[in-house]
């Protein structure tokens, strides 16, 4: 029981290692992530049940997909483990729009990020064109997960000068 | 007819308008375009005079809803028109709707004319006060004739209806709207009760006496019966009547001594009511004989039809039992002042009839499952429940021993086991008439067992033995239900804890029964405890124990209710019954209480083999050993000083039962004898670190370990003292600081393992050692989170999901530890809040786009400075606000007008509703922070601290009531947080308030004018302060001859359009609002005097303008004298000055709760 280790971060900070890591099933909450069918999740509801009565528990989780908003579902017995995705988000400050819609973004040490299409949800990228069109300094958070990438949020920090 | 309303109608448009409503009904009933409909329909309610067009519908329409609508139309409309009606036009109205219901008594569209009768009615209480007597008298002769059956069984019937119309229209609860004061309503009521209810009575019971014969007889038709039912109805509705106006004579010595409780109690849960008509109606109810008449009618009947099994379900069988369940519920000054003896025999007599209904309850029970009607057996019942309140039990018992040879308790516990076979049978379905009948016969033994004189009147022997037999039976069918349901899954969660309240509920009624006769329950439930427990041993594993686990299960959860009382955050004792029930008893070894309690202790303790536990205890079986444990923990390890002190106090006050006083003592001293107590407080905690690391992902029972019984134990003192001296302890806190078994748990338990724990260091008597204790707990913790936080990488990790899954395992338990804080643990916990400090805003950085991290540091924040605030000196104050201040300018820089983008409506739903989180907790922090204010001014700290904090609050306001709309508001908790903080920081800070921007100022307005408006009392007392503050300030501002908050001006709606006008200008109009027109809570009358009085003496001009137009509007004479005198003497009486010290304040408070009584009757109108 008297296992004295410190508790460090075990991730390396190597990139291109596992995109998932497995934690168990009853600690994962409401709002946490989750991969169900190998997609990346954001769980909207958990419960918990018993395979009859004296037996484990197990937990079933409702989640939707974070990319394209798809409703999937799970059960795992909660001593499980499930996996979880790492989920990155980054700031870029919006520099254009391209004609054929992808957007040219500007990193932090100063180089420029231009392999992300823009969203094809109609309301979506009017809520982008229309800030960058009314020539405001806009801020994207970019959310990647699992080798995927999209524009989930903006940030307006004043017009452009 | 003469004098009625209207002008000479006109056929062709009369024909027109009935064509109309017709089509109108017809399209509500198929659904096509009810709007259209509706507005039709309710034009002709509203229309002018349209009494000769309804007259018209009633009686050539052929469709039966168009005259429907009418009957209502003339009633709205004659309300509403009441002034402009003569004398003549309201009688002939109210005379024709009551010859319409006479001459169309035989219809048979019932609900046309029930309507006809309440527009009757409603017009008859509308001129209540202004018709004379003898008028009323003649429309009554007319009634009083045919309910005694003059004009035969149809008029008779409309007539009962018409009655019944009348008294639920003068019921306050049922009464409708009128646009009159309170006090019209209450005296209708009253003269209602006092001149005619009794007459009501008595004409309902000579028409049921006068179809009586011919019901026994079988010649009756049906018209007959439906009278004779409805005069039941009437009956019993007449004693339902609130009785108010009655004299009730005082509670005699012999009336207690004769076995009726002095405390006869209302049986809420069955919304009865006691019935005390008063000593008027003793003659027709009591020394008439009624009640043996009406139970001998119903008997006579019953044995008629008995061959019909359909009868007992008749409006005339239903209508007249519910009659006499009522008459079980009479009681006060109807009955002669003598010792009780009227009520007994009043109560014998009943139940002497009632007997029949539930005897033999076997026979009765199988014939109600092969398909008999339940409803007789549930009447009988109630009517033993109304007996069972108003006796003791030996009374109760004894009632039904003049005419059996066994009491009535036996009679109930064959009734109850035949309830609890019937239930446990169908538990699955919904609703059965086991359920209902085990839930009143529960009940019944609840009244009986609760009899707070029960020392007086112990229960009986043949009582305790029916008791038994009970129990023996309850516990019976339950096991064989639990064997039987096994192997099912268990619920969905959310609906267990649901049934799981209910399924408590109903164990603590059972364990009720067991403990009045723990002699024989409790040896019966060790005897079935070791039985299982052998089971168990035997099955080696060969045969699957699934049956006998939920057999324990069951066993575990009965007895704990049995052995322990619930008593949520109160100190527990032993149950009364089990320790005054074993007078016998001397050696500790023979207590059937300790014996069975060791059985269960011994039998837990085999979980610790990892061999046992892996082979039968299941998390389902751990969870009742858990729950039981905790308990039992905190009943039987009495503190020792309580339990001598019992002793002694007992043995002074009776030296003679001697044998009855050492049997209290060995209960409540055998826990701690020869280091038991020790013992199971080390089982308690290798029990806890076994289910935390060996059952993964077990939440339930990870919870019931974490909160329940750990918390248990750590909350009270003598149990704490105890176990942070134990190696097991010492274990599990070391692993808990640096093992890494506990990570596995889930992040909300480690928080309340980290509080429990942290806890538990106040009870380590030497200071030091207590300090070093909590240093090794979270020491390791903290470090971990400034190392970590601290590394060159951390960009390149952070955002990883098992480093996310770290930091918020870090951060809950931090803040379960920040949450544990007490005067003597707050130091050590301040060095370990200052130390993550810098981390904290690293990581709120770092992790801006991770809202389950940022969440979670504000929640640690808002805990911290929650427990920290009151003890910190000044300088740890700047600390610690400097902090919060950079907390709040990080978060507000990210957030910010920042909009988030998604897919899916569900996920943005998600994002939205982690804001509100995120805000509501900024809202408490801000809340925390200003009460550390409100102290340190008390205690006169250095004015440089408190300005600090003075500007945290308006930065974070300034963050904060940008993101809050008035949508928000709407959310209850979301807006007691901030009116909480806006009433709070008006208060302390009000010249900070003046120099706002105009946006800023307009925003706390507009949110404060709608909390005034609020449904939630303790938002609107909040505002109430806030506007006192503004106000207040203002005045103190311009008596000093300074602006106040002269500056800020605001639009508002004056009596000629939009006006601009100081703030006390805007407020006192709002507040006369509030007061005058809105249905205004007298409890909040203190707090809105306070509110008012700066108000008034800020705007006195205002105020005398206003109350001038107020008057002017009144059209009523009356009304506008006495309003004058109430405004008058609001701000005239008891010597008001025009200051704003206490004693003023507290006169104008009076003067306002004098105001709002006066003008409640006449203003506030229903």
């Amino acid at each position: 029981m008297s296992d004295s280790e410190e508790h460090h971060f075990e991730s390396k900070a190597d990139a291109g290692a596992s995109k998932t890591y497995p934690q168990q099933a009853g600690t994962i909450r409401k709002s946490g992530h989750i991969v169900i069918k190998n997609r990346p999740c954001k769980v909207v509801e958990v419960s918990t049940s018993k395979t009859g009565k004296h037996g484990h528990a197990k937990c079933h989780f409702v989640a939707i997909d974070i990319f394209n908003g798809k409703k999937l579902e799970d059960i795992v017995p909660s001593s499980h483990n499930c996996d979880v995705p790492h989920v990155n988000r980054t700031d870029y400050q919006l520099i254009d729009i391209s004609e054929d819609g992808f957007v040219s973004l500007l990193t932090e040490s100063g180089g420029t990020k231009d392999d992300l299409k823009l969203p094809s949800d109609e309301a979506l990228l009017t809520q982008i064109k229309d800030g960058f069109g009314e020539g405001k300094d806009l801020i994207v958070t970019v959310m990647s997960a699992m080798g995927e990438e999209q524009i989930c949020a903006l940030k307006d920090i004043g017009p452009k000068n | 007819m003469q004098g009625f309303p209207g002008g000479a109608p006109d056929p062709q448009q009369l024909q027109a308008t009935m064509l109309a409503i017709e089509q109108a009904c017809s399209l509500i009933q198929v659904h096509m375009n009810p709007s259209e409909a509706e507005k039709v329909i309710s034009s002709l309610h509203s229309s002018l005079m349209p009494y000769q067009a309804c007259r018209f519908i009633l009686e050539t329409s052929h469709v039966p809803n168009a005259r429907f609508q009418a009957a209502g139309a003339i009633g709205d409309a004659a309300v509403r028109e009441w002034g402009i009606l003569s004398d003549d036009n309201k009688r002939s109205l109210i005379a024709y709707c009551l010859n319409y219901v006479m001459e169309h008594a035989s219809s048979p569209e019932g609900y046309v004319q029930a309507k006809v009768s309440a527009v009757a009615a409603r017009l008859l209480k509308r001129g209540w006060v202004d018709f004379p007597d003898q008028e009323k008298s003649a429309i009554f002769f007319e009634v009083e004739h045919s309910i005694r059956g003059i004009h035969g069984p149809n008029r008779q019937f409309a007539a009962i209806n018409f009655v019944e119309a009348l008294v639920s229209e003068f019921s306050p609860a049922t009464a409708s709207a009128m646009g009159l004061p309170k006090e019209f309503h209450e005296q209708c009521e009253w003269t209602l009760e006092v001149k005619f209810m009794k007459d009501f009575y008595c004409w309902a019971q000579a028409a049921v006496f006068n179809a009586a014969d011919s019901i026994l007889s079988g010649n009756a038709s049906i018209d007959e019966e439906k009278a004779c039912s409805a005069a039941f109805r009437l009956m019993f509705q007449i004693l339902s009547w609130s009785f108010k106006y009655n004299v009730e004579h005082a509670n005699s010595e012999t009336k207690i001594d004769s076995g009726l409780r002095s405390d006869a109690i209302n049986l809420k849960k069955f919304e009865r009511s006691l019935v005390k008509p008063g000593s008027m109606w003793s003659d027709i109810l009591i020394s008439s004989g009624h009640t043996t008449w009406v139970l001998n009618f119903y008997t006579t009947a019953r044995q008629k039809y008995s061959y019909d099994p359909l009868w007992f379900d008749s409006p005339i069988a239903a209508s007249c039992r519910q009659l006499i369940v009522q008459l079980c519920s009479l009681a006060g000054s109807v009955f002669p002042n003598d010792s009780g003896d009227a009520h007994i025999n009043h109560l014998m007599h009943i139940l002497s009839a009632v007997v029949l209904w539930i005897e033999p309850p076997d026979v009765i029970a199988s014939s109600i499952r092969n398909g008999a009607s339940e409803s007789e057996f549930l009447d009988g019942c109630h009517a033993l429940l109304s007996i069972a309140s108003f006796t003791t039990s030996l009374l109760f018992d004894n009632l039904l021993k003049s005419i059996r040879h066994y009491g009535t308790i036996n009679l109930l516990s064959a009734l109850t086991s035949e309830a609890v076979k019937s239930f446990v049978d169908n538990q699955n379905e919904e609703e059965t008439w086991g359920s209902d009948a085990l839930d009143i016969s529960l009940e019944i033994w609840n009244v009986i067992l609760g009899d707070f004189d029960a020392d007086k009147s112990p229960m009986s022997v043949d009582g305790a033995i029916a008791a038994s037999n009970l129990f023996k039976i309850i516990v019976e069918s339950h096991l064989k239900a639990a064997a039987d349901s096994a192997f099912e899954d268990t619920d969905d969660a959310e609906y267990f804890h649901v049934s799981v309240s209910k399924r408590d509920e109903q164990l603590a009624l059972y364990a009720q029964i067991a403990r009045s006769a723990a002699d024989t329950t409790i040896p019966f439930l060790a005897q079935l405890f070791s039985e299982r427990f052998a089971r168990l041993s035997q099955t080696n594993g060969e045969n699957d124990p699934t049956q006998t686990l939920e057999e324990l299960y069951w066993l575990l959860l009965i007895t704990s209710h049995v052995l322990t009382d619930s008593g949520e955050g109160e100190t527990l004792l032993i149950p009364e019954a089990l320790q005054a029930g074993f007078p016998n008893v001397v050696e500790v070894a023979q207590h059937p209480v300790v014996t069975l309690s060791w059985s269960i202790i011994n039998f837990s303790r085999q979980c610790l083999d990892p061999g046992i536990r892996a082979r039968y205890f299941s998390p389902r079986l751990m969870e009742a050993v858990i729950w039981f444990l905790a308990r039992w923990v905190a009943t039987y390890l009495v503190p020792l000083d309580v339990s001598r002190g019992q002793v002694s106090r007992a043995e002074i006050d009776n030296v003679d039962k001697h044998g009855f006083q050492h049997s209290r003592k060995v209960l409540n001293s055998f826990a701690w004898e020869n280091n038991q107590g020790e013992l199971v407080l080390d089982f308690v905690v290798l029990i806890s670190m076994v289910a935390l690391t060996t059952y993964q992902g077990e939440n339930e029972l990870q919870t019931l370990i974490c909160q329940k019984l750990l918390a248990t134990v750590v909350r009270r003192k003598h149990t704490c003292t105890f176990i942070v001296q134990l190696d097991s302890w010492r274990d599990l806190t070391r692993a808990f600081a640096s093992g890494r078994s506990l990570f596995s748990l889930s992040g909300r338990l480690q928080r309340s393992l980290a509080e429990t724990l942290a806890c538990a260091a106040s009870c380590i008597k030497d200071p030091e050692a207590s300090v070093q204790y909590l240093k090794d707990l979270m020491g390791p913790v903290a470090g971990c989170l400034v190392e970590n936080a601290s590394r060159s990488d951390l960009k390149s990790v952070a955002q990883k999901a098992d480093v996310v899954f770290m930091v918020c395992c870090l951060l809950e338990r931090l803040r379960g530890a920040a949450r544990a804080t007490q005067p003597r643990t707050q130091k050590v916990l301040f060095e370990m809040g200052h130390t993550v400090m810098n981390s904290l805003l690293t990581l709120l950085e770092v992790y801006k786009n991770q809202s389950a991290v940022i969440y979670m540091i504000l929640k640690f924040v808002v805990d911290f400075v929650d427990g920290q605030a009151v003890f910190l000196d000044s300088n740890e104050t700047s600390v610690l606000v400097n902090f919060c201040l950079r907390l709040l300018q990080i978060y507000s820089s990210h957030n910010i007008g920042k909009v988030m983008l998604s897919l899916s409506s569900s996920l943005r739903n998600e994002l939205q509703a982690e804001k509100y989180k995120d805000l509501r907790a900024l809202l408490r922090l801000l809340t925390n922070i200003c009460s550390k204010d409100l102290v340190g001014f008390l205690s006169d700290s250095s004015i440089e601290g408190s300005q600090d904090i003075a500007e945290v609050i308006y930065v974070g306001l300034d963050i904060v009531t940008p993101l809050i709309s008035l949508d928000l508001l709407k959310y209850p908790k979301l807006s007691r947080d901030y009116f909480a903080l806006v009433s709070h920081l008006l208060e302390v800070y009000p010249e900070k308030v003046a120099n706002l921007n105009n946006d800023a100022f307009a925003r706390i307005i507009g949110s404060l004018e709608f909390g005034l408006c609020n449904q939630d009392s303790d938002v609107v007392e909040r505002c109430l302060t806030a506007v006192n503050a503004l106000a207040s300030y203002h005045f103190k501002e311009r008596l000093g001859g300074r602006g106040g908050l002269s500056s800020q001006l605001m639009e508002s709606e004056g009596s000629n359009g939009t006006l601009q006008e100081s703030i006390s200008s805007h407020f006192l109009r709002l507040m006369l609002q509030l007061l005058l027109f809105e249905d205004f809570r007298m409890e909040l009358a203190g707090s809105a005097a306070d509110a008012l009085l700066p108000l008034l003496l800020c705007e006195h001009g205002l105020y005398q303008g206003l109350v001038q137009e107020l008057l002017e509007k009144q059209q009523n004479p009356t009304v506008k004298s006495r309003l004058a005198m109430a405004f008058h003497n609001l701000t005239n009486s008891n010597n008001l000055s025009s200051l704003l010290d206490r004693p003023n304040r507290q006169r104008f408070r009076k003067n306002l709760r004098a105001f709002l009584g006066d003008i409640s009757g006449f203003m506030q109108i229903k």
